[in-house]
C-alpha cells in the first residue's frame, strides 16, 4: 500500500484530481469574492450552481455545443442570482436565510426541471465533456506539466480570472467602490454611490461565477447531470473566501487545499487504503474557522457584513 | 392587552396561511408546466399524506424531530443569532447518545434518563463552540456553525466507519443495533410512530413555558442587539453562550431520538437534511412556539404527500423542495410588502 502511495503515478493522479476538483471552487470562490466584500453573504451559491449545472447540461445536450451550454449557464447563474440580489438589496431580508431558500428552491428545481425533460431513464443521458487540451512544450514537462497544461479550457479560463479579478478588485474605481460599499455603504451613499447598484453587480458578479463553477461541474467534471452533482461546492467556495481573507491569489490556495483533501481521499478509496480520510476531510473546515477568527479579530470582514443598506434609517 | 394579542397572532395566521397558499399555487404552475393537473396532484399528495392511520404515523415520525429542532433553531433565531448549524448539533448528540448504549452497561430505565441527557449534552457542546468564537473573537456565527457541520458529518463518518463500526458487520458504515429494551417503544403494532411524541409534547410545554421565563425575556432582548441587553444589565455574551448552547442541546436530544426510536443505531447520513427543514419550520412558524407546531406538521404531512406523490404521479419528489423553497422566499419579502402596502395606504389618506 505504502509504496503504492509514494508513487509517481499516484502522485500526478492525485495533483491531476486536485486541479479538477478545486475549480469548480476556485471558479465560485473568485465571484464570491465580490460578492461578499461589497456586504453580502451569499449562501445560496450552491443552489446557483446546481440549476446552473443542469442548465449548462440540458443546452449542451440539445445544442451540441457545450460553449454554448457554458455560456447559458452563466446567463442562468446571473439570473438565478438576482433574485438573491433583489432580496438582499431591495426586499432587504436576512441573507442567510434568503441563501438557505434559494438552495432549496434551487435543487428543487433543478432536479424538477431535469425530470421533466429528460424524464426517468435506467442510464442518464450523456454527453462529450470539454476536452483537454494539452499545452504545447509546457506539457511535456514531468508531473508538473500533466498536472497544469493538460487540462480543459474552462479550467485554463479559470486561473486567468485570478489575475483579472485581482486587478477588477485592486486596480479599479469599481473595485473600490464594491470595498467601500461593503465598509461603510453611509459614506459612500454620501459621496454619491449608488450602493443598491454596486451590491446588485457584485452579486451578479458571484452569480456569473457559480454559473461557470455549476457548467464546470456537468460539462467538463462530469458529462452528465444528476441531482446530488454540487455536493457542498458550493459552500466550500464561501468558505475559501473567508479562508483566503477576500484575496483572489489566496483564494486558489482555498480551493486547492479543499480540492487536495478531497482528492487524496478518492484517491486513497480508490486504491483501497484503510487511512481514516474522514480525518482529512475535516481539516480545511477547521483551517477556515481559524482564518475566520484571525479576519474578524484583525477587523478583516467588511464591517457591514450582512447588514442590508436602508437609507432612511439613522 | 390579550384581546390585542390574540388579533395580532389571528392576523400572523390569516398572513402564514396566505404565503402557504401563494406557494402552493406557484408549485401548481410547476404541476402544469409538466403536463399534469395540479388538482389531482395535490389530492394524491393529501390522500398519501393523511389517508390512512400508517400514514400519520409516518407523519408524526418526521413531525416529532422536526418540531423539536425547529424550536432549538427559533430559539437563537428570536436572539437573531443565524445558527444554521443544527444538522450537526443533531449529530454530535446523537453519536455521544450512542456511545451510553453501546458502551456503557446501564439499567435500561437509567438508559432512558442518561441518553438523551448525553444526546443534549454533546449537542450543547458542539453549539456552545460557535457561541463562544462568536464572544470571543466576534467570529460570525453562521460560517463556523455552518463548517461545524462538516466537522460534524466527517466526524459522524469517521466514527461509523472506524471506532464505533459494527464488529463483523459486513462493512456497512452503521454500529451495532442498540439494545430493545433501551430502545424507543412504538405506541401502536404495525406503527412506527413511538413514545418520543411524548417528549416531543413535553418540550413544546417547557418551551411555551421558557419563552415566559426570565431567561426568555433575556434571549428576546438580545435579539434586539448586545448593547441593549448590555444597558438593561444584562450580560450579553453569556446570554449568547447558554442561547446557542439551549439550541444545540434541542437538537442533541433529536440525535437520540434519531438513534433510539427511527433507526435504533447510529449511521452514515443520519438526520441528513433536517437543519434545513428545520430553518424553514422555524421561519413558517413566526418562530412561536405553537406557530412550529402547525408549521412542522404542514412541512411532514408535504414530505410524506410528496413521497406519494412521486409514485402515484408523473410529478417528482423535487416538487417538495420547490415548495418550501417558495415559502421561505415569500416569508422573507413579507415584511417589505406589507410596509410598502401600508406606505400606500398612508398616502392614499394623505392625498384625500
Amino acid at each position: 500500500m505504502w509504496n503504492e502511495i509514494f508513487s509517481l503515478t499516484f502522485l500526478t493522479s492525485l495533483l491531476t484530481a486536485t486541479i479538477r476538483l478545486a475549480t469548480p471552487i476556485l471558479y465560485a470562490a473568485l465571484g464570491q469574492i465580490f460578492t461578499q466584500k461589497a456586504g453580502i453573504l451569499n449562501l445560496g451559491v450552491e443552489g446557483t450552481m446546481i440549476v446552473s449545472a443542469m442548465a449548462a447540461f440540458t443546452v449542451s445536450y440539445f445544442s451540441g455545443s457545450l460553449w454554448l451550454g457554458f455560456i447559458s449557464a452563466i446567463v442562468v447563474g446571473v439570473l438565478w442570482s438576482s433574485i438573491m440580489a433583489w432580496l438582499s438589496n431591495t426586499m432587504n431580508a436576512v441573507q442567510v436565510i434568503a441563501g438557505i431558500g434559494l438552495n432549496i428552491l434551487g435543487a428543487g428545481v433543478a432536479s424538477y426541471v431535469y425530470r421533466i425533460i429528460f424524464g426517468v431513464r435506467t442510464l442518464p443521458p450523456q454527453i462529450d465533456p470539454f476536452p483537454v487540451v494539452e499545452l504545447p512544450l509546457l506539457s511535456k514537462i514531468p508531473v508538473i506539466g500533466p498536472v497544469l497544461f493538460c487540462n480543459n479550457v474552462p479550467t485554463y479560463i479559470a486561473f486567468l480570472l485570478i489575475p483579472v479579478s485581482w486587478f477588477l478588485m485592486e486596480r479599479t474605481t469599481f473595485g473600490l467602490r464594491v470595498k467601500m460599499v461593503g465598509e461603510h455603504p453611509r459614506a459612500s451613499d454620501a459621496k454619491g454611490i449608488h450602493v443598491t447598484l454596486i451590491r446588485n453587480i457584485a452579486v451578479l458578479i458571484g452569480g456569473a461565477c457559480a454559473g461557470a463553477a455549476g457548467a464546470y461541474m456537468s460539462t467538463a467534471y462530469m458529462n452528465l447531470f444528476t441531482d446530488n452533482l454540487v455536493q457542498g461546492q458550493g459552500f466550500m467556495a464561501v468558505a475559501v473566501v473567508i479562508f483566503s481573507k477576500f484575496r483572489p491569489g489566496w483564494a486558489l490556495v482555498g480551493s486547492l487545499v479543499f480540492g487536495f483533501s478531497n482528492a487524496l481521499q478518492m484517491r486513497l478509496q480508490a486504491i483501497g487504503a484503510g487511512i481514516p480520510n474522514q480525518l482529512l476531510l475535516m481539516l480545511p473546515y477547521i483551517v477556515t474557522i481559524f482564518a475566520l477568527i484571525s479576519t474578524s479579530r484583525k477587523a478583516e470582514m467588511p464591517s457591514a457584513y450582512t447588514k442590508p443598506y436602508v437609507r432612511m434609517e439613522r | 392587552m390579550m384581546k390585542r394579542r390574540l388579533r395580532s397572532s389571528i392576523s400572523t395566521t390569516w398572513q402564514t396561511a396566505v404565503i402557504v397558499v401563494a406557494a402552493l399555487l406557484l408549485g401548481a404552475l410547476f404541476i402544469a408546466f409538466a403536463g399534469e393537473s395540479p388538482l389531482e396532484c395535490y389530492g394524491v399528495m393529501l390522500e398519501g399524506a393523511l389517508g390512512s392511520m400508517s400514514r400519520i404515523s409516518e407523519i408524526m415520525i418526521k413531525m416529532v424531530p422536526l418540531m423539536i429542532m425547529a424550536l432549538g433553531v427559533s430559539i437563537a433565531f428570536r436572539a437573531k443569532l443565524w445558527n444554521i448549524g443544527a444538522e450537526g448539533q443533531m449529530i454530535v448528540g446523537a453519536i455521544t447518545s450512542a456511545v451510553v448504549g453501546l458502551y456503557i452497561p446501564l439499567l435500561p430505565w437509567l438508559h432512558m434518563i442518561i441518553a438523551p441527557i448525553f444526546g443534549m449534552i454533546g449537542g450543547a457542546l458542539w453549539a456552545m463552540i460557535a457561541g463562544w468564537l462568536r464572544v470571543r473573537f466576534n467570529a460570525n456565527e453562521v460560517i463556523t456553525t455552518m463548517m461545524l457541520n462538516y466537522v460534524a458529518l466527517y466526524l459522524l463518518a469517521y466514527m461509523v466507519y472506524g471506532p464505533m463500526q459494527e464488529p463483523g458487520g459486513y462493512n456497512y458504515p452503521q454500529s451495532s443495533s442498540m439494545a430493545e429494551s433501551i430502545q424507543l417503544t412504538p405506541l401502536g403494532a404495525g406503527l412506527r410512530v413511538n413514545t418520543s411524541v411524548f417528549v416531543a409534547i413535553g418540550v413544546l410545554i417547557l418551551i411555551i413555558l421558557f419563552w415566559r421565563s426570565r431567561f426568555g425575556f433575556t434571549v428576546d432582548l438580545l435579539g434586539h442587539g448586545t448593547k441593549i441587553t448590555n444597558y438593561a444589565g444584562l450580560n450579553a455574551n453569556r446570554t449568547i453562550i447558554w442561547t446557542m448552547m439551549l439550541s444545540g442541546a434541542l437538537s442533541g436530544l433529536v440525535g437520540w431520538i434519531e438513534v433510539y426510536g427511527v433507526h435504533f443505531r447510529l449511521l452514515e447520513g443520519i438526520g441528513a437534511g433536517f437543519g434545513d427543514l428545520a430553518v424553514v419550520i422555524t421561519l413558517l412558524g413566526k418562530m412561536s412556539p405553537i406557530g412550529i407546531l402547525f408549521a412542522s406538521f404542514f412541512i411532514s404531512a408535504l414530505l410524506v404527500g410528496g413521497a406519494t406523490m412521486q409514485r402515484m404521479t408523473a410529478i417528482p419528489y423535487s416538487i417538495v423542495d420547490i415548495i418550501q423553497g417558495l415559502v421561505i422566499v415569500l416569508l422573507i419579502t413579507q415584511p417589505m410588502i406589507q410596509q410598502k402596502l401600508q406606505a400606500r395606504k398612508a398616502r392614499g389618506i394623505y392625498v384625500e
